[in-house]
């Protein structure tokens, strides 16, 4: 299970982008984190990886609270999608670039390599192996960026707007495959529709701090929504 | 002209290579960093008339590009880059060195001119040599070795941050090229009074960039003084490599 207590993340220009946070993300579990541009989404989802440290609060995976010295192992148990997949994607193939954090954590060649084909297969992209990540779609890229978090073989998943720049066919196809994956996931997105089909559960973020916890019912609430600024 | 897509691929061309499954990529890097490095060294130790004793050594890029089967228009097109600065440096020796040296048939052939040969073919090698180690071995497993060598951490964080952002720092100037040529009316280049915007903008988004992609490898593990994993085994015909370039350098050196 992943825990946040009372998380509180600035940044340096003393912006409080997190603001008393606290929720649980359970084993398996899917919630999205809907929020206007600027209400933390992707603050938090940084947060959760290290990326942002906490100026109060704590994160917790399982028995373990996350701190500077365990980065690195935590860093392997939660997996982040970025927004925008040319991020993820820079090595010269999509093999390469699934094999680059097995090889960050030192696994051998074999294993990578094992790894490596069993997630592209379980993606359903093993044809793009040898493809360089310039010469895709938005669609495969996407689908690409996912893998090369999944060779890492994470509890759990987090997406900062994985539909951004995705065709309607691009976005039931990893909705298709979003919902194949059995780990615990944390949506940060925009879209609701896409939200509602995934998502069991709902986090409304406004400046940093979540407003409404619940069902999906609440993507239905439109007061609520549009005091979010959604 | 090549267009910038074309320079962002041929950038990238490197990576593609180096992801090759020949003899030569599948030899150790280390094997591969030492030969290099014993190679230019003996080139660089000639004297500045020795065109005639360097000429030996025009087998070994023939050779290597055979065996790693290696593009030479790719790798001459680099070599021409660095062209322009051996012609600056050797062409003061024509000018002031006007000796005849030797002549062929009833051609006279200065010192000059023969200085001047020597220095473009050791730089036509040493280049050559550092290409192919740059397109037979992959830039993370190069870096590894020079770790594991103990090179300063300053000296291959540089290297392996050039040659990872340079791609990137390119994507982004073709990106911000298209958008300015699609609305300045299809003129070439960008205009004078929009350079110092547009310098300023490429490097701040260069930046950017450069940022989000580092925080995505720290996501998956990457950290810059990460300590370079057990060795690779040395085979025999590493071993057998190794030998053979240094003897056949030193060889050639000494006759």
């Amino acid at each position: 299970m992943l825990l946040i207590n009372n998380l509180v993340i600035e940044y340096p220009d003393g912006l409080r982008a997190i603001n008393d946070v606290t929720f649980s993300l359970k084993d398996g579990e899917n919630i999205a984190v809907i929020g206007a541009n600027g209400a933390g989404k992707t603050s938090l989802l940084l947060s959760l990886v290290g990326i942002l440290l906490p100026q109060s609060g704590q994160i917790r995976l399982g028995n373990e609270v996350l701190q500077k010295k365990n980065l690195r192992r935590i860093r392997s148990q939660i997996g982040m999608v970025f927004q925008n997949p040319d991020d993820q994607l820079f090595m010269t193939s999509i093999f390469e670039d699934v094999a680059f954090g097995p090889r960050s954590y030192d696994l051998d060649e074999a294993e990578t390599k094992e790894r490596v084909a069993n997630t592209l297969k379980k993606l359903r992209i093993e044809h793009l192996a040898e493809r360089s990540p310039l010469k895709l779609s938005g669609g495969e890229k996407r689908i690409a960026a996912i893998a090369t978090v999944m060779a890492m073989e994470p509890e759990f998943l987090l997406f900062d707007e994985p539909t951004a720049f995705l065709d309607p066919r691009a976005k039931r196809n990893l909705k298709d495959i979003l919902s194949d994956l059995p780990q615990g996931k944390l949506i940060a997105t925009h879209d609701l529709l896409f939200a509602e089909e995934l998502c069991s559960r709902v986090l409304l973020l406004q400046n940093g701090q979540i407003i409404a916890d619940g069902g999906v019912n609440i993507l239905h609430d439109k007061e609520l929504l549009e005091t979010a600024g959604l | 002209m090549p267009d910038l897509s074309t320079r962002v691929r041929e950038i990238r061309a490197f990576d593609s290579l180096a992801a090759g499954k020949t003899v030569i990529h599948n030899l150790n890097p280390l094997t591969k960093i030492l030969s290099t490095f014993v190679f230019i060294i003996i080139i660089a130790s000639f004297g500045r008339y020795d065109f005639i004793r360097l000429a030996p050594y025009l087998f070994y890029p023939f050779v290597v590009m055979a065996l790693a089967e290696l593009p030479y228009k790719l790798l001459l097109s680099r070599i021409l880059i660095v062209l322009p600065f051996c012609l600056l440096a050797g062409i003061t020796n024509v000018i002031f060195e006007r000796t005849t040296a030797f002549t062929v048939g009833s051609i006279a052939i200065s010192f000059g001119v023969l200085s001047l040969a020597t220095i473009m073919l050791k730089m036509y090698l040493c280049v050559m040599a550092a290409l192919f180690l740059i397109a037979t071995t992959k830039i993370t497993d190069l870096t590894k070795e020079l770790r594991r060598l103990h090179i300063p951490m300053i000296f291959v964080i540089i290297l392996e941050m050039t040659f990872r952002y340079i791609g990137v720092l390119f994507e982004e100037l073709y990106s911000m090229a298209t958008a300015y040529k699609l609305r300045s009316g299809s003129k070439k280049g960008v205009n004078i009074k929009h350079i110092g915007s547009f310098l300023g903008q490429l490097l701040l988004r260069g930046f950017d960039r450069a940022e989000r992609i580092h925080t995505a490898m720290r996501c998956r593990g990457y950290t810059l003084y990460q300590v370079a994993p057990r060795r690779r085994k040395i085979s025999g015909l590493d071993i057998f490599t190794l030998v053979f370039v240094c003897f056949m350098s030193i060889l050639f050196r000494v006759m």
